[in-house]
């Protein structure tokens, strides 16, 4: 279902969404410095100064990971009755603008905590089950955006409860689920006609033809992802790019779909008392597989950095038959070595037996 | 819904010291729990962390819980140092898979063992005395440093006893004390001496467990004398946070070894990178 939104009328919108729960938003700000000025794109939490609000037109700098799964939080104290069990769901929290490789990450990470069977991450799954996702169509895309060549669009097509479309005169949104419908239902509005429709879809198209304007060359890698990632650890030639990696793990941290953490325990404030804690880890970390006594499966840097690439495209798919990455490119906007994930691929494309 | 990184009580009632490195636990449940030999736990040392260990107590037992550590790393050390009968400590699990026992039915197998490598065995050991009737035979070699280095040095006289079981000891240097066989456990896998035990090789299965450069040369040797892949069973154990294949490092392939292992079949790994350290 698709209904308009005047685009004054955002304001009664995200007063709607307040009343469901903390509303987070994709936010965008001209930042001057005495560099000069420059637009940042950040994740900011929406009280009550929102009059001039608008949803920005690309992905922001942060992740949405950290909703699911933040950088540290406490998974148990001990010894202590209360901790056995984790009790109901939480309050819920609105992710708002969020675009469609975001949200793309949320369906992929669930595949590990949530499908898995055996064990089931209770934090992970009181933290999912209260998202309620507004997603939003891309405006226009980064030079480092590739969604297109892993079969993304750079707009939602499934997951969200509203998406939000910007057209001229109008927000389209397009009602994905029942909360969804619940929502809308609180702002009494019009059914779209063909011709927003058709103004939408012109719209998509024109990010569409950009992306693959911009990532051309690159697709051709891209047919042989799951191969090149198998073969990577038979030969070394193609990955020189690695050399430059620096093993800070931003590239891992700014995934939204790197999920690798370690649990650490503390000791508490009170005697007998103990706390364990989940954290990001990652696997560009020489301490990540390293055992007691110094032995490391993963001894060489090469090693470390193709392992990255081992697990998005080659267990990850072998396991769930996705790839594990979304193609936001912030990895590659945020790579202190300036490597770029889809020139990597090039690259050891050559030493690929096809 | 059920916390599964809370870390149940488990109060040391024993400490055993084995070897001067090497000691044994033994632990009185919070809660009663069943495993199969093979599968592993997470240990907890309150307030210092974690470290995966493989009981090496006989999986019958449900109420107490026996596991053997050396001292090595960071969790170990505080645990050897500082932990007293009494005191509690924490555990998560059974997780892996476990030996595939029902595999081993009417089969000889060969158990080989190095150093500290014979805790997770000994557990396996007992899980196949209870079904000794359905086995066809049990060859145990175990290497040790030094005599004094030996683990579970009082219950070899029993094992012995025992029927259809060989026990077969070597250790790496000559001691004064020692009149067995000496050099590095492989050399109880040479063709003469398996000739010698009386092994039927095609009708075999082989698990070993042991330091990682000892697993790597014991398959060599295997595969020299004539098993194959298929018949070796290695305990791949790595480091592990969550045990559950969600923090993905303990890989090899496309197999966590904490979910999919700790004993892998090596048929099953071998064409994949990092196999040995």
């Amino acid at each position: 279902m698709e209904v308009l939104l005047d685009k004054n009328r955002i304001k009664n919108f995200i007063e709607v969404l307040l009343g469901y729960g903390r509303v987070f938003a994709s936010w965008e700000k001209e930042i001057f410095s005495n560099r000069g000025s420059k637009t940042r794109r950040f994740v900011r939490e929406i009280k009550d100064n929102f009059s001039d609000y608008y949803i920005p037109k690309v992905r922001t700098f942060d992740n949405f990971k950290s909703f699911v799964l933040p950088g540290r939080f406490k998974v148990a104290e001990y010894p202590s009755e209360k901790w056995i069990d984790i009790g109901e769901k939480g309050e819920k929290e609105v992710l708002l603008g969020i675009k469609a490789c975001d949200l793309n990450s949320f369906y992929m990470i669930d595949k590990v905590f949530l499908e898995d069977s055996l064990f089931v991450d209770p934090f992970y799954k009181k933290r999912r089950e209260s998202l309620i996702l507004i997603s939003s169509d891309c405006g226009d895309s980064l030079d480092s955006c590739f969604c297109n060549v892993l079969g993304f669009s750079p707009y939602p097509e499934k997951g969200f409860d509203i998406n939000i479309v910007e057209l001229k005169e109008f927000y389209l949104l397009e009602i994905g689920s029942k909360i969804g419908e619940e929502i809308s239902k609180n702002l009494s509005l019009n059914q779209a006609g063909k011709k927003e429709l058709r103004e939408r879809d012109e719209k998509r198209r024109k990010v569409k033809d950009k992306l693959e304007k911009q990532n051309r060359e690159f697709s051709k890698a891209f047919f042989y992802l799951e191969s090149i990632a198998e073969q990577a650890f038979d030969s070394d030639s193609g990955w020189e790019l690695g050399s430059a990696c620096v093993s800070c793990g931003a590239c891992t941290n700014v995934c939204p779909v790197c999920y690798c953490f370690t649990l650490f325990d503390r000791k508490g404030e009170k005697e007998n008392n103990y706390k364990r804690f989940m954290v990001w880890d990652s696997c560009q970390f020489k301490g990540f597989s390293q055992m007691a006594g110094g032995l490391n499966p993963r001894f060489s840097h090469i090693d470390q950095f193709k392992n990255r690439y081992y697990h998005k495209f080659f267990r990850f798919y072998k396991k769930f038959g996705v790839y594990k990455c979304t193609g936001c490119g912030r990895c590659i906007d945020n790579c202190l070595g300036g490597i770029d994930m889809r020139e990597v691929f090039l690259g050891a494309l050559e030493g690929v037996k096809r | 819904m059920e916390n599964i990184y809370y870390p149940h009580k488990g109060v040391v009632k024993e400490i055993k010291e084995e070897t001067p490195k090497i000691k044994t636990y033994r632990l009185k449940l919070d809660k009663k729990l069943s495993f199969r030999a093979g599968q592993f736990m997470q240990l907890t040392v309150p307030g210092v962390g974690e470290a995966p260990f493989t009981p090496s107590s006989s999986p019958g037992e449900v109420e107490e819980m026996e596991i053997t550590i050396m001292r090595t790393g960071r969790v170990t050390s505080v645990l050897h140092k500082e932990v007293k009968v009494g005191d509690f400590l924490g555990l998560r699990g059974p997780f892996g898979k476990g030996y595939p026992i029902e595999k081993f039915i009417g089969k000889e197998i060969l158990i080989v063992g190095g150093g500290v490598g014979l805790a997770p065995l000994r557990s396996l050991i007992y899980a196949l005395f209870d079904r000794i009737e359905e086995i066809k035979q049990i060859y145990i070699c175990y290497g040790a440093k030094s005599p004094e280095d030996q683990c579970f040095k009082d219950e070899y006289k029993d094992w012995e006893r025992k029927k259809k079981v060989s026990l077969n000891l070597t250790i790496d240097e000559s001691h004064p004390k020692w009149k067995g066989t000496v050099g590095l456990v492989t050399c109880l896998l040479e063709k003469d001496y398996l000739k010698k035990i009386g092994i039927d090789i095609k009708n075999s299965y082989v698990v070993s467990c042991g330091p990682d450069v000892m697993l790597k040369f014991v398959t060599f040797k295997l595969l020299e004398v004539g098993f194959k892949p298929e018949q070796i069973y290695l305990s791949m154990n790595r480091r592990m946070s969550c045990g559950f294949g969600k923090c993905a490092r303990c890989n090899i392939g496309p197999y966590y070894l904490c979910k999919d292992g700790p004993d892998m079949c090596y048929a099953d790994i071998k064409d994949y990178p990092n196999v040995f350290c």
